[in-house]
């Protein structure tokens, strides 16, 4: 025991020779290459819509704006990248956001209060219609996710049927009228000048995390030279802590110098009974709740899919389905997981949708499918099954939804704009299975 | 073996497809009356008892069909003994001719199309001309000649919205929001009822400037389209819209958007911003965009009775039936309500984009503002807890309807 101890103390195995070079040392931060990659793509979008707009594109307003588009697209690839990865597709995606925000609109405006009986006053009714629609969210993703792990439908045949029939049972469910009138408070989870958690909590959050960051680095560290794996060399712990600190800060900034609108401001003024300072009152915005909620998932997914058996389970079957077997892994009952919790985080993405539109209508989630995959896909997770990471998909998601965005600012029309995204989709993809095949 | 076992399945699968290629098992309901059982005949009513009006809906999942357009239908052709018969195309040109196939089977004698394309639709028409069944064009233009379109006057709607608008934004920034592009509705008809209210001129004469102009070309470049006029898509477009404004430090005076699902996306991404309401318009008199006019979010809702058209069609329908002749046919008086009457109860030529002349029934909208929401009251459209939704009926702002 102590033997062990001793070397793994002493013998702290030496890192492999330098030869000196940028391109060495960049290995020794052993930065993820691809998502380094997309992060660079992102900022060249991004600067390119800068200048196509004569310079009005990059402001905290309109980054703001993408991100909340992003968002409900964001939330569902995480689930995505599961699917993917275990060799499945999950097409009704789209539909499921559809049926479960006409849930959430016609439990707020009919249900609850008129055949429950909770008015707008009961505490919490907004919660009791999320949750509500979450269960159902799952439940779907349940029963799909049964019918392909324990029956053995093809997830693209079960999944599409899915996509047919939900979309058409959302018809009944107000005779395609749109249902409007969303409790307040839910309306929160879209954003907007309320619908955000304000300067000073988003300095905490940046706080926090960044001190988590570091935590993050040092644990890693720790636990490395415990095990005897070697180790970054310190100056390249330090500069990734630098740069995470600064990213998050940065994005904490970039909030936080986006503003209530005048009228807001000044409606608040007064009813706070608050003096209008001479050039305005300026109540920075800070994340929007659909912001911190991507985050949050994005967070706890990652963790899921590296730290939790469930998450290992998946990867191990999409690398080879019969090992997993083999191994003794419940494969089938992990499937069925894997629709479930995407189903769970369609309704969240739902619910943002809702939100936002303080309502829900027949065509809400509309060919959300077709922007997951691709958000899932560009962020590097591979239809063969096995390959993929969930802030790739997040990160792809904000890809797809800059160039949408920044495409309506700049006044492509609407075709255009889809010209525009399928093209990106092939290139991404592509470039990253040449360069697969290239590194084989 | 294994050859007949896959000869059984493949005969299996043929049988299947062509099932279900015959009866599209669609969401709406397709609904038969029985023959010969009328609730009420007029004293004067003709032997119209076996007279079957079919009709091709093109989106039946829209909510103002099955709510307004298919009752006005249904019961005008019932009332008189006749027959109704349906099926829905689901946005599907194939499926729309393969749907008036299906209905020339069982046994239409009328039929009555909401034309998915006004082109597309056109072997349907000719399989109908061959069976000497007479077709009306309900909503949708279809470049036929023999064709009688019945319609609310699309370019009327835009003239009314647009002369709303312009009566209470004359001049300042406008920002316009179009529909699909590939309805004619969207991409000429509407935009040529606003420039007949005067937005071009105007626009000419620089008194209105276009914040979202994606190019130079009018009307094509002016504006933004909304594919399957989604709203979700309008809001996300509008909010892009709103930043650049915001950008560039231009304030939205006024909102010309073509229709309700947009309509409802844009006051979507105002509220978002927290941005006010600059007058807006729209069409359909949706239920959630007429409570959004109670609330003083949307300014004009042109508003088309289409229970009107719906009697209107079924009563041309029925004419029809008895060998009537399209150019003389003639709209009893009070069939529908007289505002929304065409000026001439005969029907009247129309000249189509096509260089087709058509007979015609059209129709008046009825532009709809917070001081005359008592009409949709009255004409049965909504209930007015629905209208009144949200509304503080005590404030000075209120509309009538709502106290």
């Amino acid at each position: 025991m102590t033997q062990i101890a001793e070397s793994t103390r002493a013998d702290i195995p030496p890192q492999a020779p330098t030869r000196g070079g940028i391109g060495d040392l960049l290995r020794q931060t052993e930065i993820n290459f691809r998502l380094f990659g997309m992060l660079v793509a992102l900022g060249v979008i991004l600067v390119t819509f800068h200048v196509w707009s004569g310079g009005t594109f990059l402001r905290p307003e309109n980054m703001m704006s993408l991100a909340v588009q992003a968002s409900g697209i964001a939330v569902i690839s995480t689930g995505m990248v599961l699917v993917i990865v275990s060799r499945n597709i999950d097409l009704s995606v789209g539909s499921i956001v559809g049926i479960v925000a006409m849930t959430y609109a016609v439990l707020m405006t009919d249900i609850l209060p008129h055949v429950v009986g909770l008015g707008v006053d009961f505490p919490f009714r907004w919660l009791i219609a999320l949750v509500l629609g979450v269960g159902l969210g799952v439940g779907i993703g349940a029963l799909q996710g049964f019918i392909i792990a324990y029956i053995g439908v093809p997830s693209f045949i079960v999944t599409l049927g899915g996509l047919l029939s939900i979309r058409g049972v959302v018809w009944y469910f107000s005779r395609g009228a749109a249902v409007t009138g969303l409790d307040t408070d839910f309306r929160l989870i879209g954003g907007g000048a309320e619908g955000s958690i304000g300067g000073p909590t988003t300095w905490l959050v940046a706080a926090a995390a960044s001190l988590a960051i570091i935590g993050l680095l040092y644990y890693n560290r720790r636990r490395r030279r415990r095990y005897g794996f070697p180790l970054r060399p310190m100056w390249a712990e330090v500069l990734l802590a630098c740069l995470g600190v600064l990213f998050v800060l940065g994005l904490a900034w970039v909030a936080n110098n986006n503003f209530w609108p005048r009228g807001a401001a000044e409606q608040y003024a007064r009813a706070n009974n608050i003096e209008i300072p001479a050039g305005g009152l300026f109540i920075p915005s800070g994340f929007p709740y659909p912001v911190v909620i991507v985050i949050a998932v994005t967070l706890i997914m990652t963790w899921v899919a590296t730290r939790r058996r469930f998450g290992r389970y998946v990867y191990a079957y999409g690398g080879n389905p019969d090992a997993a077997e083999l191994a003794g892994i419940n494969t089938r009952w992990t499937i069925m997981k894997t629709f479930m919790l995407i189903g769970g985080l369609c309704a969240i993405a739902g619910a943002i949708a809702a939100a936002r539109l303080n309502g829900a209508t027949l065509d809400i989630g509309l060919s959300y499918e077709l922007y997951v995959i691709a958000a899932a896909v560009i962020g590097g997770t591979s239809f063969a099954g096995g390959i993929g990471t969930i802030p790739g998909a997040v990160l792809g998601a904000f890809v797809m939804q800059a160039i949408a965005y920044g495409l309506s600012y700049v006044g492509v029309n609407s075709p255009g704009q889809n010209v525009v995204a399928g093209l990106v989709l092939i290139l991404a993809v592509g470039f990253d299975t040449w360069n697969r095949r290239r590194g084989s | 073996m294994k050859t007949s076992r896959l000869a059984i399945a493949a005969a299996m699968l043929i049988v299947a497809a062509s099932c279900s290629t015959a009866a599209p098992a669609t969401q709406p309901p397709v609904t038969d009356a029985p023959t010969g059982a009328p609730t009420s005949v007029p004293a004067t009513a003709t032997a119209e008892a076996d007279c079957t009006v079919a009709v091709s809906w093109n989106n039946f999942q829209q909510p103002r069909w099955a709510a307004h357009d298919q009752p006005g239908i249904k019961e005008t052709v019932e009332a008189a003994g006749g027959t109704y018969i349906d099926q829905d195309a689901n946005l599907s040109n194939e499926q729309q001719i393969t749907d008036v196939d299906t209905l020339i089977s069982r046994g239409a004698d009328v039929l009555i199309i909401l034309a998915q394309d006004t082109e597309a639709i056109l072997p349907a028409v000719e399989r109908a001309s061959q069976e000497d069944i007479p077709v009306i064009a309900y909503d949708r233009l279809i470049e036929d000649p023999d064709a009688l379109y019945i319609t609310f006057n699309n370019v009327g709607v835009g003239r009314a919205q647009a002369e709303a608008i312009l009566a209470a934004v004359p001049e300042g920034n406008y920002v316009l929001i179009k529909g699909d592009p590939g309805d004619p509705n969207a991409s000429t008809f509407l935009p040529q009822g606003w420039d007949e209210a005067g937005l071009k001129d105007k626009v000419d004469a620089g008194d209105i400037t276009i914040l979202n102009m994606s190019g130079d070309s009018w009307p094509d470049e002016a504006g933004t389209y909304t594919i399957a006029w989604s709203t979700e898509t309008a809001q996300d477009n509008m909010e892009a819209i709103i930043d650049a404004a915001n950008a560039e430090d231009q304030t939205i005076d006024a909102i010309l958007a073509e229709n309700d699902s947009t309509a409802l996306g844009v006051v979507a991404a105002l509220e978002a911003k927290s941005y006010a309401f600059p007058p807006l318009s729209g069409q359909d008199g949706d239920t959630a965009n007429l409570n959004n006019v109670a609330l003083g979010k949307q300014y004009v809702d042109v508003w088309k009775n289409a229970r009107e058209l719906g009697k209107a069609a079924g009563a041309a329908a029925l004419a029809l039936c008895e060998g009537q002749d399209m150019a003389g046919l003639t709209m009893d008086e009070g069939l529908v309500d007289p505002s929304v009457a065409p000026d001439s109860l005969t029907a009247q030529d129309f000249e189509t984009p096509g260089g087709n002349t058509v007979k015609s029934f059209i129709l008046k909208p009825t532009p709809i503002t917070k001081e005359n929401l008592n009409l949709v009251l009255e004409g049965g459209w909504v209930t007015k807890d629905q209208l009144c939704q949200g509304v503080d009926a005590a404030s000075a702002d209120a509309p009538e309807a709502c106290k």
